[in-house]
């Protein structure tokens, strides 16, 4: 084997052999084509079977996300918790949207057919869909009510539930995610450079979270009995419809 | 609406041939500003013509739009910045501005596809009345503004964040481009300057229609972009009372463009048929090579500025020092001494032959 190579690369091999074609070296292509070959086999032998992995639906992943963090969340956060505490493949909700319309088809053609219905956050003021969020229908109806208020308080929450969570299943599980939290969080940095301690992050977050807590809750249940007085069952899932547009597409 | 642009309407309709009007977004408002002695973009973009198809119609289409990757890397960094009921942001004004802590109200004031844009802007109008009677209320995002242009409504769908502080409302535009070491690239700022001023106009006449002080709403922006090679964001205030006081009389003289039309012949119409190129320059332009920056019939008019020998072709400096001699044939000419200036432009000829003496001076005869 000649020096350059790294041990049984299988595509450093094939490089080999490419120049050895090229330099028009006979015998070192044959030997360089058979370590190739032999590499080939060791690595499909060294390789699982594709075992069947039972595929946890879309929906139920988000479930189990949104179940964590309580509280209405954007994809993004969503695909991030997911990755730190849940095993398997990733997660990504590109358009959280069809989502929801897959989830209101499926409880408008047969009502609560299911346990849970991966549903949307109302606007407290319109009672529209909050644009971009996820919500859970076991959740008292307040919780996915958005005033203007709990996009802060749903951050906050998120953030002392990730933390507590992280602080079970050991630090180092959600390093990544505690940091975006503690960066936008006062006085939950305040450990060593770098380093997020759980513990302290779920404290600052709940000093804030003091701040708003009261208000919020009025806001937000405010909002619910409107909601419970205007929309029917589907409606308070997934909202009011918006009126339709007439004219030509938006500016942007 | 007002009486004088009212009846100009009909007159636009016509020019489009029936075409839906193009919506102006703060990026077309902002280029009004850009070269205000030309009529040809005045009428096109009054009248809402689709000026892309009509130069693609000529053959002048432009090749590129605005770079995929730098918008790929603009929508990222706002996500990033917004992400989490703006938690970035919040920081940020926390950090810079001294924010309360209990100043994290967040209205995204976009919502699901699928609403008329008149509802949206009601549902924009609803909320900032609120805030502006209780001065509640920090961050509007998506807010959808409304600026008559020429007489037609035009929508606005800005990025950007209304930020209320204290009473006063401020426009937060969020920009991918880097400040290094506190200096931006200044054409970049400027660009983002008169964009934002589009929406400060806007947002400061909802505040007048609300009842309300415009001057509630700040001349000073805050532009957000990323710091130094990170993406951190950082806050620069910048005011825009001179792109301000532009715009403003840029669409003041939109709103005329009635004395333009009162030229034109009758009948004419942007139609996309053969008779385009003739009803295109039946309406003057005035080429300046900074115009292949910013509006879509740029080619289309250098060509015919070249073919011409218009001065502009070399310029904006050039075409002023020459006030009054469109043509380069012109200026040669009073320079070599070929021709006679008439009286206006004696000064000009003047300075002309004592350019062209200098020349053959410094050349040695040779020319």
């Amino acid at each position: 084997m000649s020096p350059d190579l790294p041990p049984a690369g299988v595509e450093a091999l094939r490089t080999a052999v490419r120049r050895a074609v090229a330099a028009g070296d006979r015998t070192d292509a044959r030997r360089l084509r058979a370590e190739l070959r032999a590499a080939e086999r060791a690595r499909d032998a060294a390789a699982p079977p594709p075992e069947h992995v039972p595929r946890v639906p879309l929906r139920e992943r988000v479930h189990r996300v949104l179940a964590l963090i309580g509280v209405p969340a954007a994809p993004k956060l969503v695909g991030a918790v997911h990755h730190a505490f849940l095993d398997g493949p990733g997660l990504s909700v590109p358009r959280p949207a069809d989502l929801r319309r897959a989830e209101e088809r499926a409880f408008r053609s047969a009502p609560d057919a299911r346990p849970y219905y991966v549903c949307a956050a109302l606007t407290a003021d319109a009672l529209t869909p909050a644009r971009g969020l996820l919500a859970l229908s076991t959740w008292p109806p307040e919780t996915r009510m958005i005033g203007p208020r709990s996009a802060r308080t749903d951050f906050l929450t998120a953030a002392v539930r990730v933390a507590e969570h992280a602080a079970r299943l050991g630090p180092d599980r959600a390093e990544r995610l505690l940091r975006r939290f503690a960066a936008n969080i006062p006085g939950a940095a305040a450990g060593g450079v770098g380093t997020v301690d759980a513990a302290a992050l779920a404290e600052a977050a709940r000093a804030e979270l003091a701040v708003h807590a009261a208000a919020d809750a009025r806001d937000r249940a405010r909002a619910a009995r409107r909601a419970a007085a205007r929309l029917d069952a589907a409606g308070l899932l997934f909202g009011a419809r918006p009126a339709p547009d007439r004219t030509h597409g938006v500016a942007r | 609406m007002t009486e004088n642009t009212a009846d100009t309407a009909p007159d636009l309709d016509r020019l489009r041939a029936g075409a839906p009007p193009r919506n102006h977004d703060a990026r077309t408002i902002a280029a009004l500003t850009a070269n205000p002695g030309c009529a040809r973009r005045g009428v096109l973009d009054a009248a809402g013509v689709d000026k892309d198809a009509v130069a693609r119609h000529l053959g002048f289409g432009t090749p590129f739009g605005q770079s995929q990757f730098a918008l790929a890397r603009g929508n990222a960094f706002e996500a990033q910045v917004k992400a989490d009921g703006c938690a970035e942001l919040l920081t940020l004004l926390r950090d810079r501005l001294g924010l309360a802590v209990a100043e994290v109200f967040y209205d995204d004031l976009a919502v699901e596809d699928g609403e008329s844009r008149e509802a949206r802007h009601a549902r924009t109008r609803r909320l900032l009345a609120r805030a502006l009677d209780s001065a509640e209320g920090t961050l509007f995002d998506h807010p959808m503004l409304r600026l008559d242009i020429a007489g037609h409504p035009a929508y606005l769908e800005p990025d950007v964040i209304a930020f209320q502080l204290g009473g006063r409302f401020h426009v937060v535009e969020i920009k991918s481009f880097a400040v290094v070491d506190g200096q931006a690239e200044p054409e970049q700022v400027a660009a983002a300057a008169r964009q934002a001023a589009v929406y400060v106009l806007a947002l400061r006449r909802l505040v007048a229609e609300l009842g309300h002080d415009p001057a509630r709403v700040a001349h000073e922006i805050f532009l957000v972009c990323p710091e130094d090679f990170s993406n951190r964001p950082s806050a620069t205030p910048v005011d825009v009372r001179p792109q301000l006081a532009v715009l403003e009389r840029q669409l003041a003289r939109l709103t005329r463009v009635r004395d333009i039309l009162a030229d034109l012949p009758p009948d004419l119409s942007f139609a996309l048929d053969e008779g385009l190129g003739d009803a295109v320059r039946a309406v003057g332009a005035r080429y300046a090579p900074e115009c292949v920056s910013g509006c879509e019939m740029a080619y289309f008019c250098r060509d015919e500025a070249r073919a011409c020998g218009a001065t502009g072709v070399l310029g904006r400096g050039v075409r002023d020092d020459l006030g009054g001699v469109d043509t380069v044939g012109a200026a040669l000419a009073l320079a070599r001494g070929t021709a006679e200036p008439p009286a206006e432009l004696a000064e000009t000829a003047a300075l002309l032959r004592t350019a062209a003496r200098l020349r053959r001076e410094a050349l040695g005869g040779a020319a």
